[in-house]
């Protein structure tokens, strides 16, 4: 068994390492291929030809990997009755068109042997675990990096995609209110406007700054803050407004945190659009101009990381204590939580992640304006919540991407009116999407109260046993 | 002799009109079993809610381990309604919250099991090592604390096998039966390490057999976890058997203490429970 792990490990590896070597090599290879797949050399002597392959080489040498892919498609193409592609030139050719997804591939392959050799010689069962989850994460990074590189960066599904990052990051901290401490919190959008007003302030180009605050004589802040930096400031801002709501609600025994978040979300929409405030946040006026996604991984990685912090704390000690309260509180307080103390911890946590969000948000719709943060986004956030299941952070991610690509994509027929032959189909109008996505939500929360997930997690290990028992798993002993 | 683990003075407790807890002086020493009795509504539960920091009583104070823990006077609107025997008033106002009391060694059960209804029966003890935790938030989350998190947990499996309940310890605690979930509740409380614990009814619900162990259970974990017990129940061949001493409420005040043969042929004490005294 080792052994056999051993060598598909170590194929995997070359095969990796081959994969990775060829991506690299195949600009400089292209002029060898271009001979080998015309030996005869045919272009000498047919003019369009010639033409043809000229551009293929001025691209290269132009340095223009654009150019370069489009000249060699049409070449490709134009004369594929004379050129001689055999397997090897096939596959160089696939290397050179598929660059930067074939490295990813070849990535994949590398960590997949490694995690390979250390399930077949490493004894501690952590540092396995540990491999396999780096492998699912890596998967899943090549896996989306390599679909925006083939169905393109401005695709519906890599539209979809960021938003349900986003989306996910920002449930996943309501749950962490909501799901694991039992508060009722309205007050998302408003902690998402403070972190996408907060990130774009501060992120905005000195050099854009004239232009975006053209009303305002070119705003107050004149200097600028690299993105990581501006996005962290924008969850420490929303984090900093939950503290101080905090400070009188929390004490409060009974539940009004509810109704001052949602007064705060309404007030705080109102205040960013003050006139008054104009110099900062530009008044009613569009803030834009600042960094936006270049990739669909940047948010990809943000969410990851920050749902990987709530993740964790929620397994710590700290979460029990969380899931305590919410599960009793005179229970909890006498097994000495201090109810206060964890409710706003709880709560300023949960914010700071809710304004990372927004500042996400804020790079997706390259735009800001107050207006668009309503209660009715809140309410979108909380039904993914409670559809995802109410305690289950896999849940609140799932429900995300499903909610954002229901929503955005394949509910979007129903607002087209539709003919079909000389038969123009009813009901079927703009807002008719609405109607419909509504009707879905009822259902869930009515016939599958506990939602998606429950309080419960996916989890490889229970899925693996699940399948085992399937296949008769019993005589596994 | 060395001064008194708990000592109630004049503690009083007036819910508007009604005065559940009148004028309660009392004191328990340290190491002892010492019961508190009396009829249903006499106010047995309330005097634990003052002790425990769960209610602010209307007048009086409380000492543990010579600590002042608790000390109120009629205050707002209480300062005319106040109905209470005694009348003289602590001028110290001295109020913490149950977490605080419970960090300072007081741990309780509650007489309407309350476990956490979502969690294992592990979970259940482990939340009850959250209190003495030196880790903070980031350290937590970032998994520096795990040589603290390795302790929590076998300090957690320490109080199951305790109690006997370490084969269930992986079960959702609410599916446990009943006697179970009250030996639950007693784990989660000792897993804070109380000096002193108080128990509400830790008997009810069970039948003779099961209340027979239970006494055993409580004097064992006594001399082991070297505990201070107060303890509320109706189940009197329990009490009579276990405490060093007992005292009686009726309506909220005192009606006798005493050891246990003392309180037996107390006539104050047969009228509580019986309305009439016959000779
Ligand atoms: N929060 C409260 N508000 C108003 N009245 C209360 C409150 N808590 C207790 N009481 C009243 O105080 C009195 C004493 O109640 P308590 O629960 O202390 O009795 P108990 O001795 O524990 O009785 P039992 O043996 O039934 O548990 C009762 O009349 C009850 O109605
Ligand atoms: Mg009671």
């Amino acid at each position: 068994m080792k052994i056999f792990k051993t060598i598909i490990a170590a194929l995997l590896v070359v095969c990796a390492l081959f994969m990775i070597y060829t991506s690299y090599t195949a600009k400089d290879s292209l002029p060898g291929l271009l001979e080998r797949m015309d030996p005869q050399n045919l272009a000498e002597t047919d003019s369009q030809m010639q033409r043809a392959k000229k551009r293929v080489t001025d691209g290269l040498m132009e340095d223009n990997k654009e150019k370069t892919l489009r000249g060699l498609e049409r070449y490709l193409n134009g004369f594929a009755d004379k050129l001689v592609i055999d397997t090897q030139v096939q596959y160089e050719l696939f290397a050179y068109q598929n660059g930067p997804s074939m490295i990813a591939g070849g990535l994949l392959l590398l960590v997949a042997g490694i995690v390979l050799i250390l399930s077949a010689y490493c004894k501690i069962a952590q540092a396995r675990r540990l491999g396999i989850h780096v492998l699912l994460i890596t998967v899943l990074f090549v896996g989306v990096y390599i679909l925006e590189n083939t169905v393109g960066a401005n695709s519906m599904l890599m539209m979809v995609l960021k938003k349900g990052a986003i989306y996910a990051l920002v449930a996943v901290a309501m749950n962490l209110l909501n799901g694991f401490t039992g508060l009722f919190s309205l007050g998302q959008a408003g902690f998402m406007l403070i972190g996408a007003y907060v990130y774009a302030i501060f992120s905005i180009e000195t050099g854009n700054r004239a232009q975006v605050y053209q009303y305002y004589a070119g705003g107050l802040i004149q200097f600028s803050l690299p993105t990581l930096v501006s996005i962290a400031l924008a969850g420490l801002a929303a984090a900093f407004f939950a503290y101080l709501i905090g400070l009188p609600v929390l004490r409060l025994k009974s539940d009004y945190l509810a109704i001052a978040t949602l007064g705060f979300a309404e007030i705080i929409r109102a205040v960013f659009q003050y006139d008054g405030l104009g110099p900062i946040t530009n008044g009613s006026n569009l803030l834009r101009k600042f960094p936006v996604f270049e990739t669909v991984l940047f948010p990809f990685a943000v969410a990851g990381v920050c749902i990987l912090l709530i993740a964790l704390m929620i397994h710590s000690t700290y979460g029990r204590a969380f899931k305590a309260i919410r599960d009793d509180e005179i229970a909890a307080e006498a097994m000495g939580i201090n109810l206060y103390h964890h409710k706003q911890m709880s709560f300023v946590i949960s914010s700071f992640f809710a304004g990372v969000g927004g500042a996400l948000l804020a790079m997706y719709q390259t735009t800001v304006q107050a207006k668009a943060f309503t209660a009715a986004m809140t309410y979108e956030i909380l039904l993914i919540v409670v559809i995802g299941g109410m305690g289950s952070i896999s849940g609140s991610i799932l429900a995300s991407f499903l909610f954002v690509a229901a929503s955005e994509w394949w509910l979007r027929f129903l607002d087209n009116a539709t003919v079909i032959g000389n038969f123009k189909v009813p009901l079927l109008r703009s807002g008719f999407r609405m109607v419909v996505f509504s009707v879905v939500i009822m259902a869930v929360v009515l016939f599958y109260r506990q939602g998606i997930m429950g309080d419960k997690e996916f989890s490889l290990s229970k899925l693996r046993d699940r399948f085992t028992r399937g296949k008769g798993g019993a005589g596994r002993v | 002799m060395s001064e008194p683990v708990l000592d109630l003075r004049h503690v009083t407790m007036q819910f508007g009109g009604v005065v559940a807890v009148d004028n309660l002086s009392m004191h328990i020493n340290r190491e002892e079993i010492v019961a508190l009795i009396g009829p249903n509504g006499a106010g047995k539960t309330t005097a634990f809610n003052c002790i425990t920091g769960v209610y602010t009583p209307t007048n009086g104070q409380v000492y543990y381990e010579g600590r002042l823990i608790v000390s109120n006077q009629p205050q707002g609107k209480m300062k005319q309604l106040y109905a209470g025997t005694h009348k003289e008033f602590p001028k110290e106002i001295v109020v913490n919250t149950p977490d605080k009391i419970t960090k300072l060694g007081v741990a309780r059960t509650f007489q309407n099991i309350r476990l956490f209804k979502t969690q294992t029966v592990f979970e259940n003890v482990l939340i009850a090592t959250h209190l003495h935790k030196t880790s903070n938030l980031l350290t937590a989350t970032l998994r520096l604390n795990h040589k603290e998190e390795r302790q929590m947990r076998e300090h957690a499996l320490n109080m199951l096998e305790a109690v006997g309940l370490i084969d269930v310890k992986d079960e959702l605690a609410t599916s446990l039966p009943y006697g179970k979930q009250r030996r639950l509740e007693i784990a989660r409380a000792l897993a804070t390490n109380p000096r002193l614990l108080l128990l509400d009814e830790p008997a009810a619900g069970m039948n003779p057999q099961e209340t027979e162990a239970l006494g055993q259970f409580i004097v064992g974990i006594q001399k082991r976890f070297e505990l201070t017990i107060f303890l509320i129940e109706h189940h009197m061949d329990l009490v009579m058997d276990i405490s060093d001493r007992i005292y009686v409420i009726d309506f909220g005040r005192l009606i006798a203490t005493g050891v246990p043969e003392e309180i037996q042929d107390n006539p104050d004490v047969i009228t509580a429970y019986l309305g009439v005294y016959e000779e």
